[in-house]
C-alpha cells in the first residue's frame, strides 16, 4: 500500500486553501498546483484500486475511534472505482480549463481552481465516506462550490440559475438531515454498516419514512424527476468545463449516495422498483424535453438528466448483471458527456445566446472539435463501434434477463429521441449554412488535448470493451455484497 | 492470425489509410480505395472456406464467426457489387469535394455488410449492422440538402428496425443464454406460442426495414436518390439485400419449425406483394430518374420479399435468383443515371432528352439492365420472374399472382420513360457539348449489364451456389437439377436447347455494337426528329416534338385513388403529434425556482402517502 484513503480528502482540502497563499507568491502556481495534486490522487488512487482488487477493501479510521462511533473512510472495488473515475475526470477538467480563454486573469483563475477543489473533495468524500453524517457534510461542501461555480460568471442569468440551485440544494440538506436524525433516533449510530446491521430493528413507519427523505434529498443531487429543475439552468449557465465536472463528478457522487442508501443500508425491496419506475419517468421527461431544446447546453443538460434516469432504472434493476450495466452507463455517461460538454461549449463559444442554430456549418472551421462532437454523439446514442454501445447492450440483457420487457421497449423508443436530437445538431454541424454573426472559436491546445483524450477513450473502449469490464465486475460484486460490507467495518479494531 | 481478422481488419485501415490519403495524394487516395476493397475481396474468395468457424470472445460475448454456403451467395453480392462499383466511384468522384469521407463511408458498409455475412452470432450481427447503417446514413447526407428530413428520417427508421432486432436479441438471450444464431433456431420450436409471435415480428420489423417492406418504406426513396449514385447502387444493390438475407436465415429458418407459423408466412407475402404494386405505381409516377429507380427498388424487393416469404424450394430459388439479378440490373441503372448526371448536370427525364447518341454505351447498359428489370427474355429477369410465378401458382396464390403480374406489367410502363426519357426524343441544343461518359464508368456498367445477359443464358451458373445455401439452411437439395424445378427451364433451360436463342440474340447485339462502330468512321446522315418534311409543315427550330412531361397520365390518373393515401403523411402526423406531447414535457420545467421548489414538497407529499404502497 502506497497510501492511505484519507490522503484523497486532505490533499485537495489543503490545496483549496493553500492555493491564494501561493498565488500571493508566484501566480501561475495558482494553475499549476491543482494539476499536481490530481495526478498524485490519480495516480494513488489507480494503486490503491490494484491493492483492493487483490486484497479486499481498505478501511481507514479516523481519529482512531473504530467504527460504530468513529467515522471511517471505505476504499472498495466499488467506491475506488468511482474515486478513480472522478479524479480522471477532474484533471480532464483542469487541463480543459487550464487555459480555457487565452488570457484568462488571475483573481477569476484563483477563485475556479480553490472551488473546484472543493467540489473534487466534497464529491470524493461522499463517496469514500462510511458515515451518514459525514456524507452530510460533504454533500454540503459539493453544494457551496457547486453554487458558487454556478455563478462564476457573475452575469444576471448565472446568478439566476446558482439562486434557484441554492433553494434546492437547501430542500435537499434539510430533507437529508431530517432522515439521518430519524435514524439516529431509532438506533443510536451514524455508521453506515452499523445502521445495515441493525436496520431490521427499526419500525417500518420510521424505516420508510427515513428512506423517502433519503431518497428526496438525495435524488436532487442525482437529478431525479420531478427534483431536477435546477439541472438544466445550471448546466447552461455555469462555465462549459463546470458543466462537465457536475455531470461527470457531482451527480456521480449523488447517484453513489442513493446506491449505498438503498442496497447497503435499507432492507427495504420496494426501493429497487421505485428506482426503476422514477428512472423511467425521468429518463421519459428528460428525453422529450430535450427535443425541444433550441439551446446547446441546455440540450446536453436534459440529455444528462436523462443518462442519468436510465443509470437509476439500471441500478433498480438489483441484480449484479443490472449493477455492472449501471456502472458501465455511468462511466460512459462521464466521458462522453465530459466530450460533449468540452466539444460543445466551444462550438458556441462566440455566440451570445447559446442556440443550436449557431453551430450551423461549423464543420469546415473547426473540423476536430465537430468531429469530436460528432463522435460524442455517435457514442452517447449507442452506435457500435463506440464505448456506449456496449453499455446500452448490458443494460439491455441485464434488463430482459429480468423479464422487464416492456421498459426494454419504452428505453429503446427513448433513445430514437435520442438520436433525433443528437443527429439534428450533428447535421446542423456538417450540413448547414453558417451563420454570418458567428465567429468560430479555436479551442486552446490543452483544451484540444483533453477532448482528444476522451475521444480516444471512447473509441478504444469501443473496440476494446474488455479493458474496463474486469474492474466493473469487481466493484459491481463489491456493492452486491452487503454483508461483507457490514463484516469488513465493523471487524476492524485497529 | 485467422483469414476473416484479416479481412475486416484490411478494411477498417483501409477505410481510415483511405480518408487520410486523400490529405496527401489523390493518386494514392483513389488506389487506395480500390485496394481496401478488391483485396479483401480476392482473400475472401480464395482464402475463406464456407462453414469454417473462428470462435472468440469480447465483453465476455462468445462469438463465432465465418461464413455458411448460405451467406456465400450474398458475399458474391456484397463483394462482387463493390468490386465493381468502387471502379465507378473513382471515376464519378473526381473533382467532388469530401471525398475522403465518402470512401471512407463506401469501404466501412462494406466491409460491415461482409462482417454480418460472417457472423454467426446476434452481437457481432447487430454491431455490423449498425456499423453498415450509420456509414449509409452518412452517405445518405453527404449531399447536404435536405438533410434533416430525408437523412432523419432514413436513421430513425433505421433505429427502429435495429432496436427491435436488439430486442429481440436480447429477449432471445435471456430464454436461451446465447447468442448465437444457431441456438436460437434449435431452441425456438419450443418457446411460448407468445414467444412464437414476439420474436420473429421483432425480427422482421428489423430485416422489413432494411429491404424496405411497405409500411416501413417510406426512408427509401428519398435516402436512395439523396445519395451519390456511386453509392445508391450499392445501397440498393447490396445494402437493401442484407434485409433480405437476416429474413431468410432468421424468418424462415424459425418460422419452418413452427405449424402456427404458416398465416405468418402469408402476411409477409401479402406485404410483399403490396410493396410490389405500390412500388410500382409510384415509381411509374415519377419524373426524376433517381426518384424513379428508387421506388423501383422498393417494388422489386417486394417480389423478392414475397418469393421468401412463401419459402418453397423454387420460391426460395426465385427470390435469391431475384436477389442477386437485382444487384446486377439496378447496379447498372443507378450507375448509368450516375453517369448522365455527371455529364449534363440533371437526371430529370423532362429535361434531358436524346442522348442516345452522345452516351451510347450508357444506353446500352440502360437497356440490358431495363430489359433484365422487366423480365423479358433472354435476359435474367426472365427466368427468376418465371420462377416466382411458377412457385405463387405452385403454392395456390392466385391472387398473389395476379399482383406480382400486374406489378410486373407496370414495371414496363417505368422502363420505357427511364429508356425514352433519357436516350430516346428529341436532341436538344442544351445538350449538343454532352459526351459518353468517361471509360471507367462505362466498364463497371457493361460487366454487371453483361452479368444479366449470362445469368440469363446459364441460370444454373448461380443456381447451382443458390442451391448449395438452400440446402445449408435446411432445404431440400434439388438433385442437381436446379433447372428441373420450373416448367420453363425444364422444357428450353436445358443449356443446349436455349442455346440458339441465346446466340441468336447476341448476334443482334453484336450488329449493334457493329453499327455503333460504323457509324463513327461513316459520316452519315441522320434523319432527326426535325426531318419531317414529308408531312408538309417544317417545324420551326424551337418547337418541341416529343414530350416526356405528364407520361402516363390517363394511367395515373385511374390508379391516382391508390397512390393518394402516402403511408408518409400519417407518419409525419405520428410525429407532430409525438413533438406536441414532448412540448408538454419542456413545459414542465417553468424555469421558476418557486415552482421547482414545489415540486419538491409535492414529491414527498406523494411519497409518503403512497409509502405503504411503494416500499411496504
Amino acid at each position: 500500500m502506497v497510501g492511505s484513503p484519507v490522503l484523497f480528502i486532505a490533499i485537495p482540502l489543503l490545496a483549496a486553501f493553500i492555493i491564494p497563499l501561493l498565488g500571493m507568491i508566484w501566480k501561475e502556481s495558482v494553475r499549476i498546483l491543482p494539476g499536481l495534486v490530481l495526478v498524485y490522487l490519480l495516480t494513488l488512487s489507480i494503486n490503491l484500486l490494484g491493492y483492493v482488487l487483490d486484497n479486499g477493501p481498505i478501511i481507514e479510521i479516523i481519529a482512531g475511534w473504530t467504527p460504530p462511533w468513529g467515522i471511517n473512510l471505505v476504499f472498495s472495488a466499488f467506491s475506488g472505482f468511482l474515486v478513480t473515475l472522478m479524479l480522471f475526470l477532474g484533471l480532464l477538467v483542469w487541463i480543459y480549463s487550464y487555459r480555457f480563454k487565452r488570457n484568462v486573469d488571475f483573481e477569476p483563475a484563483k477563485k475556479y481552481f480553490i472551488l473546484l477543489m472543493m467540489l473534487i473533495t466534497g464529491s470524493v468524500g461522499i463517496v469514500l465516506t462510511g458515515d451518514i453524517f459525514n456524507q452530510f457534510v460533504f454533500i454540503e461542501i459539493v453544494g457551496i462550490s457547486a453554487y458558487a461555480l454556478t455563478a462564476f460568471y457573475t452575469g444576471r442569468d448565472s446568478a439566476e440559475a446558482s439562486f434557484k440551485y441554492l433553494i434546492m440544494g437547501s430542500l435537499s440538506a434539510g430533507f437529508l438531515l431530517l432522515a439521518i436524525v430519524i435514524l439516529y433516533s431509532q438506533l443510536g449510530t451514524l455508521n453506515m454498516a452499523d445502521i445495515a446491521r441493525n436496520i431490521h430493528t427499526v419500525k417500518p413507519v420510521y424505516k420508510i419514512t427515513a428512506l423517502i427523505f433519503f431518497i428526496v434529498g438525495l435524488g436532487i443531487e442525482a437529478e431525479m424527476f420531478p427534483l431536477n429543475g435546477w439541472a438544466p439552468d445550471v448546466y447552461s449557465q455555469a462555465p462549459g468545463p463546470v458543466g462537465a465536472a457536475f455531470a461527470g463528478i457531482v451527480v456521480k457522487s449523488g447517484v453513489y449516495a442513493i446506491i449505498r442508501i438503498v442496497y447497503t443500508i435499507f432492507d427495504i425491496e420496494g426501493a429497487f422498483d421505485f428506482l426503476v419506475i422514477i428512472g423511467l419517468i425521468t429518463l421519459l421527461f428528460a428525453e422529450t424535453a430535450a427535443i425541444k431544446q433550441i439551446r446547446m447546453k441546455r440540450m446536453l443538460a436534459y440529455s444528462s438528466i436523462g443518462q442519468m434516469g436510465l443509470v437509476l432504472v439500471a441500478f433498480g434493476i438489483g441484480t449484479e448483471a443490472g449493477v455492472f450495466a449501471a456502472l458501465f452507463l455511468m462511466f460512459n455517461h462521464a466521458i462522453i458527456k465530459s466530450l460533449l460538454f468540452y466539444a460543445g461549449s466551444y462550438l458556441v463559444f462566440n455566440s451570445k445566446e447559446k442556440y443550436i442554430n449557431d453551430v450551423s456549418g461549423l464543420g469546415k472551421s473547426m473540423p476536430i472539435t465537430s468531429f469530436l462532437f460528432a463522435l460524442g454523439a455517435f457514442a452517447i446514442v449507442g452506435l457500435p463501434p463506440f464505448a456506449g454501445f456496449w453499455s446500452k447492450l448490458y443494460f439491455l440483457i441485464a434488463a430482459a434477463d429480468s423479464g422487464m420487457i416492456m421498459i426494454i421497449a419504452l428505453i429503446l423508443i427513448v433513445s430514437i429521441v435520442e438520436i433525433v436530437y443528437y443527429f439534428r445538431v450533428v447535421n446542423k454541424i456538417y450540413f448547414s449554412k453558417k451563420e454570418a454573426h458567428v465567429v468560430p472559436q479555436r479551442p486552446t491546445f490543452n483544451a484540444l488535448f483533453s477532448m482528444i483524450v476522451l475521444g480516444l477513450i471512447v473509441i478504444i473502449i469501443g473496440f476494446f470493451p474488455d479493458l474496463i469490464t474486469g474492474i466493473l465486475h469487481d466493484a459491481s460484486r463489491d456493492l452486491m455484497d452487503k454483508t461483507d460490507y457490514i463484516n469488513n467495518v465493523l471487524s476492524i479494531t485497529h | 492470425m485467422e483469414m476473416i481478422h484479416l479481412i475486416l481488419i484490411i478494411f477498417l485501415g483501409g477505410a481510415v489509410l483511405t480518408y487520410f490519403a486523400g490529405k496527401v495524394n489523390d493518386i494514392l487516395r483513389d488506389a487506395l480505395f480500390i485496394l481496401s476493397i478488391l483485396v479483401p475481396a480476392i482473400l475472401f474468395f480464395t482464402n475463406v472456406n464456407p462453414e469454417s468457424y473462428i470462435d472468440l470472445s469480447i465483453a465476455g460475448f462468445n462469438m463465432k464467426w465465418g461464413i455458411t454456403h448460405f451467406g456465400w451467395i450474398f458475399s458474391l453480392i456484397v463483394l462482387g457489387l463493390g468490386v465493381i462499383v468502387s471502379f465507378y466511384a473513382v471515376s464519378f468522384m473526381k473533382g467532388r469535394d469530401k471525398v475522403g469521407s465518402f470512401y471512407f463511408n463506401f469501404i466501412l458498409s462494406i466491409g460491415a455488410m461482409l462482417g454480418i455475412l460472417l457472423s454467426q452470432d446476434f452481437v457481432s450481427f447487430f454491431i455490423f449492422w449498425e456499423i453498415m447503417t450509420w456509414s449509409s446514413y452518412l452517405m445518405v447526407v453527404y449531399n447536404g440538402n435536405q438533410v434533416q428530413k430525408i437523412g432523419i428520417k432514413y436513421f430513425v427508421f433505421s433505429a427502429v428496425g435495429a432496436y427491435a432486432m436488439l430486442m429481440a436479441i436480447v429477449i432471445t438471450h435471456s430464454i436461451t443464454g446465447s447468442f448465437l444464431i444457431t441456438d436460437l433456431i434449435a431452441v425456438f420450436p419450443q418457446l411460448s406460442n407468445q414467444m412464437h409471435i414476439l420474436i420473429p415480428i421483432l425480427f422482421l420489423i428489423g430485416f422489413g426495414v432494411k429491404s424496405a417492406m411497405m409500411p416501413l418504406h417510406v426512408w427509401a426513396p428519398g435516402a436512395y436518390s439523396n445519395t451519390p449514385m456511386a453509392y445508391t447502387s450499392v445501397f440498393s444493390g447490396a445494402l437493401s439485400k442484407m434485409g433480405v438475407y437476416g429474413m431468410v436465415l432468421i424468418m424462415i429458418t424459425l418460422i419452418s419449425h413452427i405449424p402456427e407459423g404458416h398465416w405468418f408466412r402469408e402476411v409477409i407475402a401479402w406485404m410483399g406483394a403490396f410493396t410490389a404494386v405500390l412500388g410500382t405505381l409510384w415509381a411509374v409516377a415519377q419524373d426524376d430518374a433517381k426518384k424513379l429507380l428508387a421506388y423501383s427498388s422498393v417494388a422489386q424487393l417486394g417480389y423478392i420479399i414475397t418469393g421468401v416469404a412463401i419459402g418453397t424450394e423454387l420460391a426460395m430459388l426465385s427470390a435469391l435468383f431475384l436477389s442477386i439479378l437485382h444487384a446486377l440490373f439496378k447496379g447498372t441503372l443507378f450507375m448509368a443515371v450516375g453517369a448522365i448526371e455527371k455529364q449534363t448536370g440533371t437526371s430529370n427525364f423532362t429535361e434531358v432528352s436524346g442522348l442516345i447518341r452522345k452516351m451510347p454505351w450508357t444506353f446500352l447498359a440502360s437497356l440490358m439492365a431495363i430489359i433484365a428489370l422487366a423480365g423479358i427474355p433472354p435476359l435474367g429477369g426472365f427466368v427468376g420472374k418465371w420462377m416466382l410465378y411458377e412457385s405463387l401458382i405452385n403454392s395456390n396464390h392466385y391472387i398473389l399472382v395476379i399482383m406480382i403480374f400486374f406489378s410486373s406489367t407496370a414495371a414496363f410502363l417505368y422502363c420505357y420513360k427511364f429508356l425514352f426519357g433519357f436516350f430516346l426524343g428529341q436532341e436538344e441544343k442544351e445538350w449538343a457539348h454532352v459526351k459518353e461518359a468517361p471509360a471507367l464508368m462505362v466498364v463497371p456498367m457493361i460487366i454487371l449489364a453483361a452479368g444479366t445477359f449470362i445469368l440469363g443464358a446459364y441460370p444454373g451458373l448461380i443456381l447451382s451456389p443458390i442451391d448449395a445455401g438452400m440446402q445449408a439452411i435446411g432445404f431440400e437439395a434439388t438433385q442437381g437439377h436446379y433447372w428441373e424445378m420450373s416448367v420453363i427451364l425444364n422444357q428450353w433451360g436445358d443449356q443446349v436447347v436455349l442455346q440458339p436463342i441465346v446466340y441468336a440474340i447476341f448476334a443482334i447485339f453484336l450488329f449493334f455494337f457493329l453499327f455503333l462502330f460504323f457509324k463513327s468512321r461513316k459520316n452519315t446522315r441522320y434523319v432527326t426528329t426535325k426531318d419531317i418534311s414529308s408531312s408538309g409543315e417544317v417545324p420551326l427550330e424551337h418547337e418541341n416534338l416529343t414530350f416526356s412531361q405528364n407520361f402516363f397520365q390517363p394511367f395515373l390518373r385511374a390508379v391516382e385513388p391508390v397512390m393518394r393515401r402516402q403511408i408518409d403523411k400519417y407518419y409525419n402526423e405520428f410525429g407532430r403529434g409525438l413533438e406536441a406531447i414532448f412540448d408538454f414535457g419542456r413545459r414542465i420545467y417553468t424555469g421558476n425556482g418557486q415552482t421547482y421548489a414545489i415540486y419538491v414538497i409535492i414529491f414527498v407529499i406523494i411519497l409518503l402517502f403512497f409509502k405503504n404502497n411503494l416500499f411496504g
